[in-house]
């Protein structure tokens, strides 16, 4: 039923943190944990699979001597995910 | 939430996505400190000189160098807020350049009125208050402020036609509906929001 939809996108985790990072401009790893609720190893795995395919960037710096992930969407990333809500748009219409 | 590779419906994606977006819109809240700062001063500064143009007090004269002070504060309040600040808003950089650009305009009018002593000079900082005050307003859909650039730009008029006593008066009123009281409501929106939170 939903061979047509990108499989990266089409995870619960993933959608969850692509939907958050399409809101803002870009966000701390500590952002996206809080508001998916998910565990920060969980978490971790599904933001490499987001960068793996190019859909979001990950930046790790320091803040105030703590380690700090930023994550932003890339314009590869808002591509998709307009076609997967494109996508979706058409079943619910179906 | 936990990952799991099970096949969402396309109900559930949807909520989720529109969930998602809800939360991250909702986690923008200002603090409304800066707002109360520069509202707070800039009604102090002209209830002191409307004041003085009774008391005729030499060094109060100089009341409005308190804008410069009020700079230092305002740097601490940038950076502390930008550490507690998890994410980056769409519009934030937007929005940093407009009161950067203000706070440079608001100095070279100083300046060009000091030097050129250009009479009404009110009405030209009441316009200049009111653009970053209505485009700030505008872009974040938020209307005490959308309504104080407006009552800027109605004191810039009116300060036209009036004397200097009622300048200062003008500039209370604009100071007090452009930012002191959108600094109130946010100030108050924050509180409510950070309690909930704890």
């Amino acid at each position: 039923m939903f061979k047509e939809l990108d499989p990266i996108l089409h995870s619960q985790l993933r959608l969850a943190v692509m939907s958050l990072l399409i809101s803002v401009k870009e966000a701390e790893f500590t952002f996206l944990k809080e508001k998916t609720g998910a565990t920060a190893g969980n978490l971790s795995v599904q933001i490499q699979k987001l960068k793996e395919a190019e859909y979001i960037e990950v930046q790790k710096q320091f803040k105030d001597n703590y380690p700090q992930t930023i994550c932003k969407v890339t314009s590869k990333g808002v591509d998709a995910f307009e076609t997967y809500v494109k996508a979706l748009q058409g079943y619910i219409k179906r | 939430m936990e990952n799991n590779d099970e096949p969402l419906s396309q109900a559930k994606s949807l909520e989720l996505i529109e969930e998602m977006i809800y939360k991250a819109k909702n986690s923008y809240h200002e603090s409304g400190t800066s707002a109360l700062l520069w509202g707070g001063i800039i009604m102090f500064c002209s209830a002191v000189s409307l004041g003085n143009i009774y008391w005729r007090i030499g060094w109060l004269e100089e009341v409005w160098l308190l804008t410069i002070l009020a700079i230092i504060p305002q740097i601490i309040i940038s950076i502390r807020e930008g550490r507690a600040q998890k994410f980056k808003a769409h519009t934030d950089d937007a929005m940093s350049g407009i009161w950067i650009s203000f706070g440079v305009a608001i100095f070279l009018t100083s300046y060009f009125t000091n030097v050129i002593k250009v009479e009404g000079a009110g009405s030209l900082f009441l316009i200049l208050y009111g653009m970053p005050t209505f485009a700030t307003g505008y872009t974040h859909r938020f209307t005490p402020m959308i309504v104080g650039g407006i009552v800027c730009w109605v004191c810039a008029i009116i300060s036209i036609y009036t004397v200097l006593q009622a300048d200062f008066v003008l500039f209370f009123i604009a100071a007090f509906f452009a930012w002191f009281l959108p600094g109130l409501i946010l100030r108050r929106a924050y509180l409510k929001e950070k309690k909930t939170n704890v």
